[in-house]
Formats: C-alpha cells, sequence, structure tokens
C-alpha cells in the first residue's frame, strides 16, 4: 500500500493548471472565478484527503521521472507531517477564495490576483509533498515569486511595490542559500550507501543516523545546518530578518490571511520540521532553540508597539514561526509535538484572525488601533470568532493554542536534561515567559477593539455579508473543537506529523492540567502577568515605539533601507563608470576583465616556470622574421599619425603570416594574409572620420599601457603554456586526420576537410557568431546616438577574427594595437 | 572621401583579379590551402577596395544605375539589404546541407564526395558535398564582413 501517483500529482498540478485558465475563466466568470478557485482548492484538498489512511499508516514515495541523467525525479513524499500542511494549504485555501469575491469586491487585475494566488497554493502543496530537494527548491521559490505578485498586487502603490521587493529580496536570497545547502547535502548522500539517489530527501530520511554521521564526517555539518538555517529563517520571517513579515500587510487582507497562515512563512517552519530527524543535535537545539525563542519575544514585542491591526498580526505571526521554530529547536519528544501541534493551532486561528481584521477594515473603514473598539455591538458575530481565536492565539486554557504552548514550556524546561547546555537551561524558559507575557499582552489588544467604548470618530457599521463572516466562522469553530477535545486532533494527524519529525516518536498526550507542574506554573505566570499588565498597555507600547525613534539602527527594516539604497547608490555610480556609451570604457573593461581571469586561472592551475623558455629553437629566417614583427610592434606605438600606424600594424600582421608560411600552415598564412589585407582597407576607409591623434593626460595613457601590457602577458602565456603541452610527434587525432582527410572527406587539404567535414558542426557554430557580429553590428549602429566608434571596426574585426580560434593570438596583438590608441 | 586617378584606375585592374583568385581560392580548398572563408574574406576586400576607390554609392549608381537617396539610414539601403541577405542566406545554406543527409539516413552534416572522369579540359573532377557547406560559410562572410563595412564605412 503505497500513494496514488495520480492523486498526488493532480492535488499539485491541478493549481498550476487553473492557474493558467484563469484568464479565460475570469472571461466566463468574471469576479466569481474566485468560487472557482475555492472548487479547485477544494478539489485539491479531497485528493489529498484521499491519501490520509496511506499516510498515517505506510508513508512512501512516489515518483514522476524528471530528469533521469542527473537522478533528479518528482518524488512525492506522502507522510503525515507533508499531509497535514498540504491539507492546511489547500484547507484554508479554500476558505481564502469563498473569502475573496465579496472581500475584492470591485478592485481591477483580479485575474491576475486569482491566477497568482492558485500558483501561490499549488507551490505550498509542492514544497509539503516534494522529496526531491532539486523539487522542493524549485516550489520553494516558486512561492516567494508568487507571493512578489500577490504582495504587489496593488502595482501602482509605491509602499505596495516596496513590500514586494523586499519580500522578494528577503525570500529567494534565502532560497539561495538554501540551494547550496542542497548541493552540500547531496555531495554527502552520494556516499551514504542506503541512499540511492543524491536529491532523494526521502531516503534520507529512513537513514537519519548515516546521514548524519557522514555529514560530520565531511565536516560539513554546521555548514549544511547552517545554510538551511538561513533558507528556512528567511522564509519564515525569524529574527533579523523578520522585517518583511509586517510590511508584506501592503498585500489584499486574504493574500495576508493565506500568507501568514497556512502558507508561504509556514514553509521554513515545515522544512525545519521535516529535515530535523537527519539535523537534530546539539549544535541544532542551539541553533534553533535560541533564534526561535529570541523572534518570538522580540516580534511579540514589536506586535505591542503595533499601530494598525494587521501589522499587530504580522508581529504576531512572526512571534508564533519563532515559537514553531523553537519548538522544534528543543531535541526532545516535546519539541516536535510543541512544532507540529501549533503549526494547526496556528493556522486555524490566524487566518481567522486575519480575515476578521479584513471584516473590520471593510466595514469600519480604518485599520488603527486607536481609531476602533466597542465593536461587539455592531458585528456580534464577528466578535464571537474574534474571542475564541484571540483567546486561543493568547495561550489562555483551554484553547487551542494554550497546549502547544504548554508543550513548549515543557521542552524548554526539558532541554538542560538532554543536553548539557549550561546557563540556557534556565535562560530558555524564562524568555519563554517572557515572550509570552507580550502575546498575551497584544492578543488582548486585538479582542479589545470588540470591547471598551466605542471611539466618536467611527462611523456606521454594520454586519458583513455571510461569505465574509463564513470563512473565519468556520475556521473559530475548528479552533473551537481542537480546544474542546485536543486528543481528537492528535489522533487524527498530529500525531503522525510527530512521527515524522521526531526522532524517537512516542504516543502523545495532551489536555488540561490537572496538578501543578513547571509548565502549568510558567503559563501562570504568562497569563497573570500578561493581564495585570493590560490597564498599562499604551504606557507600555509608547515606550517599546520610543526606542527605534531614538536609535534607528535598532530596527532591521533600518538596516535593510540602508544595505538596498547603498547597493542601489554603488550600483548606479558603478553603472555610470562602466556603461558610459564610449566604447574605449567598453573595451578597457572587456579586455581587462578577460586578462584578469584568464591570468589568475593560470595562476591557480599551473605554475608557469621561466624554466620552460630555455631550447627555443627557431631556424634563422623565422627569428628575422620575428624580429621585424617586434620592429613593427614597438613603431605602432610611437608612430605620430594615423597611418603610420596602420602601415606598421600591417606590417607586423604580414610578418606574422610569413611565419606561419615558414612554419608550414599554409591555409593559416593565407587566412593572416587576406584578414590583414582587409583589415587595412577597412582602416584606410574610416580614417577620415578619426580625429587627428590629440594630447592625451598621463593617466589615460599610463592606463592604456598597463592594459597592453595585461593583454600582452595574457597572449603571451596563454601562447607559452598551449604550445608546452604539444606531445612529442603526432597525436592520435591528428593521426586519425591524416590518414581519413582523402577516403573519407575527399580532400588533400586536411584543414578544410576537417573545418567542414570532420568539424563541421564547429564551423557552423563559427557561422552564427559572424552572422550575429553583423546583426550587432546593424543594430549598434542604428541605435547610436553619437560616442565615439573609432574602435569598432576594429573591435568587431577582432570578434570575426576570434570566430577562428586558431587565431587567437593574432587577436591579441590587434586588441593590444586597438588599446593602444 | 577624394581619391586619386591612380588609386581609381588600379581599383578597376586589380578588383576583376581579387574576384577570380578568391573563387579560385575557394573552390580548390578542398585539395589546396583555400576555402570558404579565405575566399569570402577575399571577395570582400575586393569590395571594400571598390568602396575606398569610387566611394560607398558607387554601387547602386554606377553598377545598378539606380538614383540614391543620401539621406538614408544605412541599415535601410538596399545594397545593405541585399549583403544582410547573402549571410542570411549562407546560414540557412549551410544548415540545410547539413539536413540533407538526415534524408539518407546519416548523421546531420555528414560529408560525402563524388568523383566525375573524362570531363573535357579538366580530364579528373572530384566534388565533393562539402562544397554546399562551404559555400554556405562563404556567403555568411561575404554577406556578414561587407554588412558591416557598409554600415560603418557609411558613418
Amino acid at each position: 500500500m503505497s500513494p496514488d501517483l495520480a492523486m498526488v500529482v493532480a492535488a499539485v498540478a491541478l493549481p498550476f493548471v487553473a492557474a493558467g485558465l484563469t484568464p479565460l475563466l475570469f472571461r466566463l466568470l468574471d469576479e466569481r472565478t474566485g468560487y472557482a478557485g475555492a472548487l479547485v482548492a477544494m478539489t485539491s484538498f479531497a485528493l489529498l484527503a484521499s491519501q490520509y489512511s496511506v499516510a498515517t499508516t505506510s508513508p512512501g514515495t512516489v515518483a514522476l521521472a524528471w530528469i533521469p541523467s542527473i537522478d533528479v525525479a518528482l518524488r512525492f513524499y506522502v507522510d503525515g507531517w507533508g499531509l497535514l500542511f498540504a491539507l492546511l494549504a489547500s484547507g484554508i485555501g479554500t476558505l481564502i477564495f469563498l473569502y475573496s469575491p465579496a472581500y475584492m469586491h470591485g478592485e481591477s487585475h483580479l485575474a491576475r490576483f486569482y491566477a497568482a494566488l492558485l500558483a501561490f497554493m499549488g507551490s505550498i502543496i509542492g514544497v509539503a509533498l516534494a522529496a526531491d530537494l532539486i523539487a522542493i527548491f524549485l516550489f520553494w521559490e516558486l512561492t516567494s515569486l508568487a507571493s512578489f505578485v500577490l504582495i504587489g498586487h496593488y502595482t501602482d502603490d509605491d509602499s505596495s511595490q516596496y513590500a514586494a521587493r523586499m519580500a522578494m529580496l528577503v525570500t529567494v536570497g534565502g532560497g539561495l542559500f538554501l540551494l547550496v545547502g542542497f548541493i552540500l547535502l547531496s555531495i554527502v548522500a552520494v556516499d551514504v550507501p542506503a541512499v540511492e539517489s543524491a536529491y532523494n530527501l526521502a531516503a534520507m530520511l529512513e537513514n537519519p543516523d548515516a546521514m548524519q554521521s557522514a555529514l560530520r564526517d565531511r565536516g560539513l555539518f554546521v555548514p549544511v545546518l547552517g545554510l538551511l538555517a538561513i533558507g528556512a529563517g528567511s522564509k519564515s520571517a525569524q529574527v533579523p530578518l523578520h522585517f518583511w513579515l509586517p510590511n508584506a500587510m501592503a498585500a489584499p487582507t486574504p493574500v495576508s490571511a493565506f500568507l501568514h497562515s497556512a502558507t508561504m512563512v509556514k514553509v521554513g517552519v515545515y522544512f525545519v520540521g521535516r529535515v530535523r530527524p537527519i539535523l537534530v543535535g546539539e549544535e541544532w537545539l542551539i541553533l534553533f532553540a535560541t533564534l526561535g525563542l529570541t523572534t518570538m519575544t522580540v516580534c511579540a514585542i514589536l506586535a505591542v508597539a503595533a499601530t494598525d491591526i494587521k501589522e499587530l498580526l504580522a508581529y504576531s505571526t512572526a512571534s508564533h514561526l519563532g515559537l514553531m521554530i523553537a519548538g522544534f529547536g528543543f531535541t526532545s519528544i516535546y519539541g516536535a509535538e510543541t512544532g507540529v501541534f501549533h503549526l494547526l493551532n496556528h493556522a486555524l486561528f490566524k487566518a481567522a484572525l486575519f480575515l476578521v481584521a479584513g471584516i473590520v477594515a471593510h466595514e469600519a473603514g480604518t485599520r488603527r488601533i486607536d481609531a476602533l473598539g466597542g465593536l461587539r455591538h455592531d458585528l456580534p458575530v464577528t466578535a464571537a470568532i474574534t474571542t475564541i481565536v484571540a483567546l486561543s492565539m493568547a495561550g489562555i486554557p483551554p484553547f487551542n493554542g494554550f497546549y502547544s504552548k504548554e508543550l513548549l514550556f515543557e521542552a524548554a524546561v526539558e532541554a538542560s536534561h538532554y543536553h548539557d547546555i549550561g546557563a540556557l537551561g534556565w535562560l530558555y524558559p524564562a524568555v519563554a515567559v517572557f515572550g509570552s507575557i507580550f502575546t498575551v499582552l497584544y492578543s488582548l489588544r486585538f479582542l479589545g477593539l470588540f470591547f471598551g467604548s466605542r471611539p466618536d470618530g467611527l462611523g456606521d457599521v454594520h454586519e458583513p455579508s455571510i461569505m465574509l463572516i463564513l470563512p473565519p466562522a468556520v475556521l473559530a469553530a475548528l479552533a473551537a473543537v481542537v480546544s474542546v477535545d485536543p486528543q481528537l486532533a492528535v489522533r487524527v494527524i498530529v500525531q503522525s506529523g510527530v512521527d515524522a519529525t521526531a526522532t524517537d516518536p512516542e504516543a502523545m498526550h495532551v489536555g488540561l492540567p490537572t496538578s501543578y507542574s513547571t509548565p502549568v506554573g510558567m503559563s501562570a505566570i504568562a497569563i497573570g502577568v500578561g493581564f495585570a499588565a493590560y490597564p498599562f498597555y499604551d504606557r507600555i507600547h509608547d515606550a517599546i515605539r520610543s526606542v527605534p525613534a531614538a536609535s534607528p539602527p535598532v530596527s532591521a527594516n533600518w538596516w535593510y533601507d540602508a544595505v538596498v539604497g547603498n547597493l542601489t547608490g554603488v550600483g548606479s555610480w558603478l553603472g555610470s563608470r562602466v556603461h558610459n556609451g564610449l566604447l574605449r570604457t567598453y573595451a578597457t573593461w572587456t579586455l581587462a576583465a578577460t586578462s584578469a581571469f584568464a591570468l589568475v586561472g593560470f595562476a591557480a592551475t599551473v605554475a608557469v616556470a621561466p624554466a620552460d623558455l630555455v631550447g627555443v629553437d627557431a631556424t634563422p629566417a623565422i627569428a628575422l622574421v620575428l624580429a621585424v614583427a617586434v620592429v613593427a610592434a614597438l613603431a605602432v606605438v610611437t608612430s605620430d599619425s594615423h597611418v603610420a600606424g596602420i602601415l606598421t600594424l600591417s606590417i607586423l600582421g604580414f610578418m606574422i603570416a610569413i611565419f606561419y608560411i615558414l612554419a608550414s600552415a599554409p591555409d593559416l598564412a593565407l587566412t593572416q594574409l587576406v584578414v590583414e589585407t582587409l583589415l587595412l582597407v577597412i582602416f584606410l576607409l574610416v580614417i577620415e572620420e578619426i580625429p587627428e591623434y590629440y594630447e592625451v593626460d598621463l593617466g589615460r595613457v599610463a592606463r592604456d599601457a598597463v592594459l597592453s601590457v595585461a593583454v600582452g602577458a595574457t597572449v603571451f602565456v596563454t601562447v607559452l603554456l598551449t604550445t608546452d603541452a604539444s606531445p612529442e610527434g603526432s597525436t592520435d587525432v591528428a593521426r586519425y586526420y591524416a590518414e581519413n582527410a582523402v577516403p573519407e572527406g575527399g580532400g588533400t587539404n586536411i584543414v578544410n576537410v576537417i573545418l567542414v567535414d570532420f568539424r563541421g558542426f564547429d564551423t557552423l557554430g563559427e557561422l552564427v557568431v559572424v552572422a550575429l557580429a553583423a546583426i550587432s553590428i546593424l543594430t549598434l549602429i542604428v541605435m547610436r546616438s553619437g560616442g565615439g566608434d573609432e574602435t569598432g571596426t576594429d573591435d568587431t574585426r577582432a570578434d570575426d577574427v576570434t570566430a577562428d580560434d586558431t587565431r587567437a593570438d593574432e587577436t591579441g596583438i590587434d586588441d593590444t594595437g586597438g588599446a593602444d590608441r | 572621401m577624394t581619391t586619386t586617378v591612380i588609386m581609381r584606375t588600379t581599383a578597376r585592374v586589380i578588383v576583376p583579379i581579387i574576384l577570380v583568385v578568391s573563387i579560385s581560392l575557394f573552390v580548390e580548398g578542398h585539395n589546396l590551402p583555400g576555402g570558404g572563408f579565405i575566399g569570402g574574406v577575399l571577395t570582400t576586400t575586393a569590395f571594400a577596395i571598390v568602396y575606398l576607390a569610387f566611394g560607398l554609392d558607387f554601387l547602386e549608381r554606377g553598377v545598378l544605375g539606380r538614383d540614391v537617396d543620401p539621406g538614408k539610414e544605412p541599415s535601410r539601403d538596399r545594397v545593405v539589404v541585399a549583403y544582410r541577405r547573402v549571410f542570411e542566406y549562407g546560414l540557412a545554406i549551410a544548415v540545410v546541407s547539413g539536413l540533407v543527409p538526415l534524408l539518407f539516413g546519416r548523421a546531420f552534416l555528414t560529408q560525402t564526395f563524388w568523383e566525375f572522369e573524362g570531363v573535357p579540359i579538366y580530364h579528373h573532377v572530384e566534388v565533393a558535398s562539402a562544397l554546399a557547406f562551404d559555400f554556405g560559410v562563404y556567403c555568411v562572410v561575404v554577406g556578414g564582413l561587407l554588412t558591416i563595412l557598409s554600415v560603418v564605412g557609411a558613418e
């Protein structure tokens, strides 16, 4: 009994297919496209649910061949953990799609909105189920791209653009770290016999101990851990990369609800849980517990400082993500239970809260916290929903958030029993309690929108349409069910999720505490202090806000702005230096970079020993010709008019041609001769247009001299090294060509037979180069708006000559000539 | 561009010679030094000398007997269009000559040759199918270089 491939692939592919069809659907259904999206999401949900019994009893892998040559496949691993996440994404996705049409009524660009939302949901389901490192990375970055489109939905709004760019930079950048981590992981996996494919994560998860010991043997354990942590941390908005999440509230509210509750930000947490069995250990504990608890506390404090209800919820999301990361960070079984259970609980209450925030903003017309209050009279149903989910967020018993928070306290207390971590052993629980106090505070503040007195400025508010109420009501009902019978949720799915993420799974039990224990005391402190401090909320709020105002560098967002702003500045400065429209600048940069890379490459790979220069054997004729060439080269540099320079340059070229003849390479010599002639003629054609020699300052002369020396040195060293490697006598290849030229190619000119027959494909490639050069010249000339092109002909000729690599050194000399002028 | 009588007279004499030599280099390339690339560059040289001696509009005005609109974009020039066609066709010829063997079940760019006996004057002639490919090379080089030359020259 293994998962059904067709079902799983359909569940992942369906949203993408629907996203592609959205423009058509939109023509038919207009604003009701959202309901079609809900249908798609529900279908995905049903397809995934059909795999439920398999996932919870016998998890397995199904694969679709993708790139067999490098062993990459679209592998899907269906187990409780992946299924929980995929079901959350599709289930909450359904509610979001039901909510959207009413909320987004009358907005523009809805087709794009729904297409992106569908693609987004598909990518999340893909990440949840993929078991191939490359496929995971692909879906991972697809979520970043889709979220970029969604966050930047209001394209003409500056803050929306800014937020979208920021989310993209942070999450895609983090994804690149993740990719490097994946590659290191695959390098190690090749050596583990039990893992048959380098990218097969499912196989790695089946042999976690072998993987971990292999990683440690290679000394890659800490690098891989760090890289994956950066990737997951950037996606899950961990400190110090948490700043993109509050900014992402620029997105329409349904997107925020989806993004913050079930999907994108959870991907990092989900992945941390996924690789936990492989990497768990003391480093893991210290890294993730510290990271998670720091994020939890810092973001909870920032949530208290928020002035906008969506901002408050966004910071609270980051804080709860920290809680989950910290949970997975603790190596005990309680840690895994915290992470899995809280992922579920948080999805339920946070999606509902965002939808409620949407209702409030929609009906009251403002999102400012201090402009709202006493809404329970106007929005009685919404108030009831909010009471359940806000208290769940605060972790007040008997609501479901309490159980997972209790598990975190338990894991924090137990941490020092498993590893010797010194002072951290009591610091972790203390920080967890401290952060929880703020969690209680901001949850109460959100609830306070519905209680207390109504501000005078608030206009007429009335209960919204049923389609806006239904989705949060469903979520609140689910949260209530879990609150009443948490063991039900455990039995249904959480237990199998824990089995997948824990190293030593055991049966999980949650419930209301019946006797005193340390975690119960911690909860009591957090809730008690939270309630006690609530009357002073405004003072705390102002105090926190005064800190970044007094010293901006405290806030991570300030750093982001500084870094990105400076990068932009440096970029434009560099651009104006390198890309100034003057051909000589381009020539300088191109030649300098090429020479530098080539020389560094030689230096890194082979030692250029001057001893190789011993034993130069040249006939007197060759020596004479080359001596003339050297004299001509000197004359080029010292010539005082263009004509003289060109003529002396041609002398140099012709000497090279004669050298080829003497070295018995008639074809090469002929080519050199005709190219040299053509060059001479072209130079004479354009000579009229070139201004007379003018005085140049010393700096430019020095630059040109340095560049010429560099290019010359590169060519010299290249020739030296390439000819040094020539074997004694003739090689097999040479013999093959010599023997087969006449019988196979029917020609006695071996060079040409090679060109058009044996290596015809290379020649075809060169033809394309020549054609491209011609097209680019046409384009350049047609689009040109001033700027000197005195080296234009020279450069393009160089291009064409380079097309025939046998004349590379000729090109070098040519370019030196060009750079000298 | 001002040119002397000497220049023009010399050009009249040597341009045909260069053209003939370049064609012979191209045709004989399979057995003697030469080939499409060399022939192409040499042909281009002949055209360059024509330009040098008679100016850029000579081909259109003198050879084709058309009037030239002096204020035209160089890239829109009829001659330039012709050059562009030459290298486009050359590329096509090269690719098609490579595709033909596929019809005979051979690999892409497979070449063969035929020998003819008893041909008048030459007696023994050997024609390689590679000549078609080489002709493509020749066309691309001529068309490409002349495009560059005339466009840059027009500037």
